[in-house]
């Protein structure tokens, strides 16, 4: 059978392309799962970038609706087939049912996507260790859990939106390793996680994972340019090891179809040379996608739109140059921040010119009149997204022309209706009201159960721990699941709390440092110890490496409840130096060593 | 806070508190500790903690060894975990002229009774293998020294002191102290006026404001001494070591951390509590010299406190000959945590008493000024 368009995968960049095809020419597309979406099918997190691109949907519902587009269109869908190899005459074959079949091409477009990198490390083959696409599997789209306990190898987005979701999951995720020194992923999603009190260690790496039959802990080390640092090295108790270290695309297809290969380590290794239209060095192949370089689904969902409309002028002469300037030209702005740096790096070494483009800074405005309620906008890094620009209907919000531009907020604007706060893929914005004694937190919320009011819920800080206690006034339900969670609570902490959770049994930890918790600090209090200075001594509260600069505010909110004395009328200790640690070699004069 | 008592004592710091605790132990009830800040805000709350026996006086040795008894028996007194520990104090000697000394106070002290020796710098080195003992020559030991938190204590004392019955008044300033034909009569707060006829002043190295109020004139003044802690490392070090011919002391607390400190070599007078580098640098050159093993340890946190100081380095604890019933206890010369419990009992005694009953303390009035000023030597 011979089709003028062949696509294998039916992932973002496949379905985009086969939207376009569909209609236009006599297209096939082929995927080995049983249903089309590829990795789109697991994923449960809002997606990032502009409106037009499916921006604040969730990745599941991105598939559907580009299936609902697809079955419109006279497109012929192979499932459960698995391509085996590109043959001579423009031939592939690919096993369904047991059988052999073979199709021919006038253009072939390779969606092949990546697979997740491996990492050694000692005892690695131990059940219990998984890729963290296996771990989405399971639990998106089968609801099976392969454990209790998690650590997480790698905070690139993957690793970072897995640990929210087995979080959100009511798993335990013990923390998240990264090599590098800095959070690969978004921030915003750092920071997501981050506030469920999920501990992200930079400089650090796996070992080897502890078990005989199964994974029952792992030891982790600092690592220091790629080399573990001796005696760091410390056990963790977990029951299942994800490696999220990053994707590898799978090039195989594209080599045997005679498209020549390049090894560029930003793309991602291995990668098939390809124009600016995703043509490889064969003129009837095409690629679009992780395969072409690993990046966001929706860089990969333009790349297969783009390359389909290349394709169509191909084969039926159609001028389509102007869509596909316009898709070109959006592609450049969503790779122009920063967090491309590397892709555009990879793409010049390709031979792709890079068009230069600017990032405005973002407008600044008057202060926020707090005792009104407001968006309060905690997105910093310049990444591809203005879903608040679209989502708000007062032209509060700006992002412009530049997608990753940081948005600029108008507060005079902000009617307060909290739109943007359920469209932010990021979940980096909260509401706020705040006057003297009192202030109104609105909190994107994405658990359950969902909070009741009235309810006593605790209040946490950015890195997830205790800030106070909160009490629910309101809950707003959003048909997209980002629901509102509005809380009362203290002003003086309307800047620190950014989540909320049910209480624990256990009571929580004020005092890292010195591990005092709430309960051994209420105790004392009763006790009629009502000075900080003397809490502090009775307590150690604040008395640790960080001489009290996390939980200060915390232990004289709490003081305050139980005393009724306002914070401001409380003493408050002294800020003693060193304000940082330091070791006593430091001070040695040179020579001394 | 009531318009009158029987006993108001001024200071609210280890020693005001003990003194207050005794009171009430010995059944005196209609008494109140006033305290210009909170619990531990003065000297005691940036005080190591180092309870020693080793002094050069028999009078001090004998004072000490009751403070000790005291000690043993402080959580059960007193109602509160002080973190008690006698894990000893070693002293070491450099120079010829230490070692005799050495030799001649633990010959005296051990004629007190105390369980003090002589260790050779082999028997340090078995002990403690992992210091420096470069230059020592011999080392003075005492196993029943030891420390605890001074700052639990001062406040387990105030809570003991208000479950008994008593008032410890914090946040409150006294003003002037009003005199009626030589008696006291009453105390001027920032809170308020309170009758009272006897009046303790353990205002520490502020004692001698307060002997102004009354024109009796206390030879006390503040001196600032600076001490730091470091993050808490794995137990290692059960004693207070002091060097004085390196100038520093150095103890580890239950939590871990190491409190160290020295004797500046001009030490700040007043009120001043800041802190300087050249603190943190002269003691980081010591401690990786003296304890290697430190080398990589953090510190923390660096403070300072005041000194009490008296002409001799000696408390001076006695009764006013000027004004009746003016009694003070003060000049403890950074050795008053230690000395509190039996200081404590002590003047309680006076005050109940009219005179000391357990312990002789004479040789701490202040008559002794008028004669000849012996120094005491032993201290940091």
């Amino acid at each position: 059978m011979m089709y003028d368009a062949v696509i294998i995968g039916g992932g973002p960049a496949g379905m985009s392309a086969a939207t376009i095809l569909g209609d236009k020419v006599k297209t096939l597309i082929i995927d080995e799962n049983d249903r089309l979406g590829g990795q789109l099918v697991k994923q449960t997190h809002k997606f990032f970038g502009d409106h037009e691109h499916y921006a604040s949907m969730r990745g599941f519902e991105i598939a559907d609706k580009l299936l609902k587009e697809i079955q419109k269109k006279p497109v012929l869908i192979s499932l459960s087939s698995t391509v085996i190899g590109i043959y001579p005459q423009n031939t592939v074959a690919y096993v369904k049912d047991g059988q052999i079949q073979k199709v021919q091409y006038k253009k072939l477009l390779l969606a092949t996507g990546a697979m997740e990198r491996q990492l050694p490390f000692v005892n690695s083959d131990l059940p219990g260790v998984y890729g963290a696409g296996a771990i989405q599997t399971l639990m998106n789209q089968y609801g099976i859990f392969p454990g209790k306990r998690f650590l997480i190898v790698g905070s690139g987005n993957i690793g970072l939106i897995l640990a929210y979701q087995l979080a959100q999951s009511g798993v335990e995720v013990k923390m998240i390793l990264e090599a590098l020194d800095k959070v690969g992923g978004y921030e915003v999603h750092a920071n997501k996680v981050k506030r469920l009190g999920i501990p992200i260690l930079t400089g650090h790496t796996i070992v080897r994972a502890i078990g005989d039959e199964k994974v029952e802990g792992a030891v982790i080390a600092r690592v220091d340019k790629n080399n573990i640092v001796k005696g760091t090295e410390r056990e963790v108790v977990v029951d299942t090891i994800c490696v999220a270290v990053g994707l590898t695309p799978l090039i195989e297809l594209a080599e045997q179809s005679g498209a020549k290969v390049s090894y560029i380590p930003e793309l991602g290794g291995y990668v098939p040379l390809r124009d600016e239209r995703m043509r490889t060095t064969n003129k009837d192949v095409f690629v679009a996608g992780d395969l072409s370089s690993i990046e966001e689904a929706t860089t990969a969902m333009m790349e297969g739109k783009i390359a389909a409309m290349q394709m169509v002028e191909d084969l039926t002469g159609e001028n389509l140059e102007d869509k596909i300037y316009d898709d070109l030209n959006s592609l450049a702005i969503f790779r122009s921040g920063p967090k491309s740096a590397k892709i555009r790096t990879g793409l010049e070494k390709m031979g792709i010119n890079v068009p230069k483009i600017d990032l405005p800074k973002p407008q600044r405005f008057e202060r926020y009149d707090d005792s009104k309620l407001h968006a309060v906008i905690e997105c910093t890094e310049e990444i591809p997204c203005n879903s608040c620009e679209y989502a708000c209907k007062f032209d509060a919000i700006k992002v412009g022309i530049n997608i990753n531009s940081v948005p600029s907020f108008d507060p005079a604007k902000c009617t307060g209706c909290a739109l943007c706060v359920t469209s932010c893929p990021g979940l980096a914005i909260f509401m706020k009201r705040s006057e003297d004694k009192a202030a109104t937190l609105g909190i994107p919320y994405e658990f359950l159960p969902l909070p009741k009011m009235d309810d006593k819920m605790w209040g946490l800080d950015r890195e997830g721990n205790y800030v106070c206690d909160v009490k629910v006034k309101r809950v707003v339900k959003n048909p997209n699941k980002t629901n509102i969670v509005y809380v009362e609570l203290p002003s003086e902490f309307a800047d620190m709390v950014r989540h909320v959770k049910y209480p624990s049994k256990e009571s929580p930890y004020v005092c890292r440092c010195e591990e005092v918790t709430l309960d051994e600090i209420e105790k004392v209090i009763d006790l009629g110890v009502t000075d900080f200075e003397e809490l502090k001594r009775l307590t150690r509260v604040t008395m640790g490496p960080c001489n009290g600069k996390n939980c200060k505010m915390v232990v004289l909110g709490i003081l305050s409840k139980k005393t009724g004395i306002p914070i401001s009328s409380l003493s408050h200790g002294t800020s003693r130096p060193p304000t940082k640690p330091i070791e006593f070699r430091a001070f040695l004069k040179e020579g001394e060593e | 806070m009531r318009d009158s008592y029987e006993v108001v004592i001024i200071g609210g710091g280890i020693i005001g508190s003990a003194i207050g605790f005794n009171l009430l132990k010995m059944g005196v009830k209609d008494i109140c500790v006033i305290e210009k800040s909170y619990v531990s805000s003065g000297s005691t709350g940036r005080c190591a903690g180092g309870i020693r026996q080793q002094w050069s006086s028999p009078m001090n040795v004998r004072l000490a060894m009751r403070s000790v008894e005291l000690f043993k028996n402080f959580e059960k007194d007193v109602g509160m975990d002080i973190e008690y520990k006698q894990g000893g104090y070693l002293l070491l000697a450099y120079t010829p002229e230490e070692e005799e000394d050495f030799v001649k106070n633990v010959e005296m002290q051990r004629s007190q009774g105390l369980d003090v020796e002589i260790l050779s710098k082999s028997q340090i080195k078995s002990k403690f293998g992992f210091m420096n003992l470069e230059g020592v020559r011999i080392g003075s030991w005492c196993q029943s020294d030891g420390h605890a938190n001074p700052q639990i204590a001062n406040i387990a004392y105030s809570m003991a002191i208000k479950r008994m019955g008593g008032d410890f008044i914090t946040h409150t300033k006294v003003e002037s102290i009003d005199i009626a034909n030589k008696k006291i009569v009453g105390v001027q707060t920032d809170r308020g006026y309170i009758r009272t006829n006897t009046v303790v002043n353990a205002a520490g190295f502020e004692s001698s404001k307060i002997g102004k109020m009354v024109n009796v004139d206390i030879p006390v003044y503040g001196e600032r001494h600076q001490i730091l802690v470091t993050e808490p490392v794995n137990h290692f070090l059960d004693p207070l070591v002091i060097n004085f011919n390196h100038n520093y002391y150095i103890r580890q607390t239950k939590h871990g951390s190491l409190l160290m400190g020295q004797g500046d070599a001009n030490p700040m007078p007043g009120e001043d509590l800041g802190n300087s580098i050249e603190f943190l640098e002269e003691m980081s050159q010591k401690m990786v010299r003296d304890f290697p093993l430190l080398r990589n340890v953090h510190i923390v946190r660096q403070w300072s406190g005041a000194y009490d100081m008296s002409p001799d380095a000696q408390p001076i604890i006695d009764e006013s000959k000027d004004l009746s019933k003016f009694i003070y206890a003060t000049g403890f010369s950074g050795h008053g945590f230690m000395l509190a419990p039996a200081v404590g009992e002590s003047v309680a005694e006076m005050i109940v008493h009219g005179k000391t009953i357990t312990m002789d303390i004479s040789n701490l009035r202040m008559d002794r000024f008028k004669n000849h000023i012996e120094i005491e030597k032993n201290v940091v």
